[in-house]
């Protein structure tokens, strides 16, 4: 049980992030209507960038008809559709002229072409492309699609301000021959995951899931653990164990050592879970870091923090309800506090501060260290003695709280 | 006696916290090499505090207390190792077998391997429990329960061995048998110290007995002598009801 439940939990989760993860960074998965009222080269432009980042599926037409603006806007009104956009008629053209009167104008400048005619000449009103969105959507979604639209939209009229200058200078100057190629995109966006890695990895889901489940999972060890303390005292086993030739300090470090190994294999069960069975299902596959020392260390010294607890909270609470209330309770909210589940960059500032006192966070700090960033020992040492020094607190608060307060010496 | 006493306790004294009454009030006591010692007493009469004191499962409030030539304050983890305790409450793991609660207890106590196995096949037999050694603990009877309760305090061939009631809650069958191994033990020399409510196996297996009653000691003795000095009652048990009352007890 103890080793089939976190890897159902696991297994689950992955699923569940997946589709919300992969919906925006892989396959077509996102569909955008797509109203085109234009119908020319910018609009083609901006519909053909939205398939080739592979992030959204532009749909044109509803039921065999073309959409329009009104049609578009109630589907989205409806839910069945996330986004339309809608780009107006003489979109193009607009452009088109606009950025030819500002090549004039700027050629004016130098004394060419017809500069008393150009300078009367006024711009255009600039056209709006309107998209419609669901009321759910998270605002990163709509950065990301306005920011796609805006991109493909610059690289295209960028594209035209150099043709315009080379058609217009061509026309002042016959002799001037447009080169070949006048333009080369300058800036040009690539994804890349720094990290300590020599080959690359773009962070998967798994990357992020398994090691912050392992490590919940891992402190819930408290629970057996906790249970099997007051089971051993109410039982009476602790009774006969303390009338043996050995000290409450051998006892406890007996029971550190068991349950540091249950502890270990839960953990290697669900590392191998991520390697093997999350692929079964779909899912990416865990890639352990370069260095299974440094995730050995990290794995014990996470072990031994998430065991010191379990032996503080079964020393000190009276009965298996309170040591499993307690027990569980506190471990969610150490886990959701350090960021297991919500990246703590997204948390409020002084939420961050809270979360670096938790240890889950020092643990999931650290694992990210070798599992996403490829660190080696070095890197994880401060975790990793910030969870030492927890579990050699944990183990004196148990200690003396044994020898001032034990149930069975009041 | 003028032997040297193996267990000499002085002014010993328990006042649990928040109890108003002292649980053991200043008790002392000396026994011998040898002896079956019966600490006898009501309900709430302080025996188990007495015995868990001795066995070093929580300091006293005042008093002393010396085992064996050794101060239980400084020289405990050594006491330990010479003693061997029986608890009231059944002391075991019950999702355990017999076999390996005893293995367990018997690591515990720096026993290992083959003379480890040896000694608890010897036990199991001596104890009829051999068919249920691989039972889990939890799905034992009560008398069987107790059977492996009184050998995980022997593993060790402890010289001086508490029992706190021992034979509570068990079949005729069950109880001969606790007791005739106890007596064959003690020929060998262990010291026996045992608590019970039975007054007549007390009469017939104990070289002395005390008789506690809130905490103090109120008559210490042979057993037969106690009752011959009180000439009107005919057994241990007529006199334990006249020294202590009739009132029932916490
Ligand atoms: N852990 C404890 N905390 C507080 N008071 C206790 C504790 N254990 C026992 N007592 C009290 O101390 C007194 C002596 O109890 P003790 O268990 O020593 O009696 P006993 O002679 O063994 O009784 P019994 O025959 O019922 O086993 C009782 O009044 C009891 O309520
Ligand atoms: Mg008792």
């Amino acid at each position: 049980m103890l080793f089939i439940m976190p890897v159902v939990l696991i297994v689950i989760s992955s699923l569940m992030q997946e589709f919300g993860w992969s919906s925006l960074t892989k396959d077509p998965t996102v569909q955008v209507l797509f109203v085109d009222n234009d119908h020319d080269s910018l609009s083609l432009k901006i519909k053909s960038g939205f398939r080739e980042s592979q992030s959204f599926e532009v749909i044109d037409r509803l039921n065999n008809n073309l959409l329009t603006d009104s049609t578009a806007k109630n589907a989205v009104k409806r839910g069945e559709y996330l986004v339309a956009i809608v780009v107006p008629k003489g979109a193009t053209s607009t452009m088109r002229a606009n950025v030819r009167l500002s090549v004039a104008k700027t050629l004016a400048g130098f004394g060419i072409g017809n500069p008393g005619l150009v300078n009367g000449i006024v711009f255009k009103d600039s056209v709006d492309v309107k998209i419609y969105f669901d009321p759910t959507v998270k605002k990163t979604f709509k950065n990301a699609l306005i920011s796609s639209i805006r991109e493909n939209y610059y690289k295209f009229q960028t594209d035209w301000v150099f043709k315009t200058f080379n058609q217009e200078i061509a026309l002042q100057m016959p002799m001037y021959k447009a080169p070949k190629d006048a333009f080369k995109e300058i800036l040009h966006f690539k994804e890349e995951y720094p990290s300590y890695r020599e080959v690359e990895l773009i962070p998967n889901t798994s990357q992020h899931n398994v090691p912050a489940w392992t490590i919940f999972a891992m402190f819930f060890i408290v629970i057996p653990l906790t249970q099997s303390m007051i089971q051993e005292r109410e039982g009476g086993s602790l009774f006969r164990l303390l009338t043996m030739p050995v000290s409450y300090m051998t006892l406890l470090m007996g029971k550190v050592g068991v349950y540091l190994v249950v502890c270990m294999m839960q953990t290697a069960a669900m590392l191998l879970a991520g390697i093997l069975l999350l692929p079964l299902f779909g899912l990416p596959m865990l890639v352990l870091g370069n260095d299974i020392l440094a995730l050995f260390v990290m794995s014990m010294v996470v072990s031994m923090a998430a065991v010191g607890y379990g032996l503080m909270i079964g020393t000190i609470a009276k009965t298996h309800q309170q040591a499993a209330a307690f027990g569980s309770i506190s471990v969610i909210i150490l886990a959701a506090v350090g960021g297991l589940w919500v990246p703590i960059y997204l948390m409020a500032p002084f939420m961050r501060t809270i979360a670096n006192l938790s240890p889950l966070n020092w643990a999931i700090t650290g694992y990210y260290s070798i599992f996403l960033r490829g660190g080696n020992l070095i890197v994880i040492v401060p975790q990793a003695i910030k969870l030492l020094l927890f579990f050699l607190t944990t183990v004196s608060i148990t200690a003396l709280y044994y020898k001032y307060k034990s149930p069975l010496n009041n | 006696m003028s032997r040297k006493p193996i267990i000499e306790i002085r002014e010993l004294t328990k006042i649990y916290t928040g109890a108003e009454e002292p649980a053991v009030n200043s008790i002392s006591l000396e026994i011998f090499p040898g002896e079956i010692f019966g600490l006898l007493g009501p309900n709430g009469a302080g025996k188990t505090t007495t015995i868990s004191i001795l066995c070093g499962l929580f300091p006293a409030t005042s008093g002393n207390v010396t085992i064996d030539g050794l101060d239980s304050q400084t020289d405990m983890v050594k006491i330990k190792q010479v003693i061997g305790v029986v608890p009231q409450d059944i002391a075991l793991y019950p999702t355990l077998s017999g076999r390996e609660n005893l293995t367990f207890f018997g690591n515990m106590y720096g026993l290992h391997g083959s003379a480890l196995r040896d000694k608890i096949d010897h036990y199991l037999t001596e104890f009829g429990l051999e068919k249920h050694a691989g039972k889990a603990v939890g799905k034992y009877s009560g008398g069987m329960k107790r059977r492996v309760n009184l050998i995980a305090g022997l593993l060790h061939d402890p010289k001086i061995i508490f029992l706190d009631e021992p034979t509570v809650g068990i079949d005729v069958q069950s109880r001969v048998v606790i007791l005739e191994y106890l007596m064959e033990i003690n020929k060998k020399g262990v010291t026996i110290i045992y608590t019970s409510h039975y007054m007549e196996e007390a009469e017939q297996l104990c070289s002395r007995v005390a008789i506690i009653d809130r905490g103090n000691i109120i008559a210490l003795g042979n057993p037969k002598e106690l009752v011959a000095e009180q000439p009107r009652f005919q057994n241990l048990e007529n006199v334990f009801i006249h020294l202590t009352g009739k009132d029932m007890r916490d």
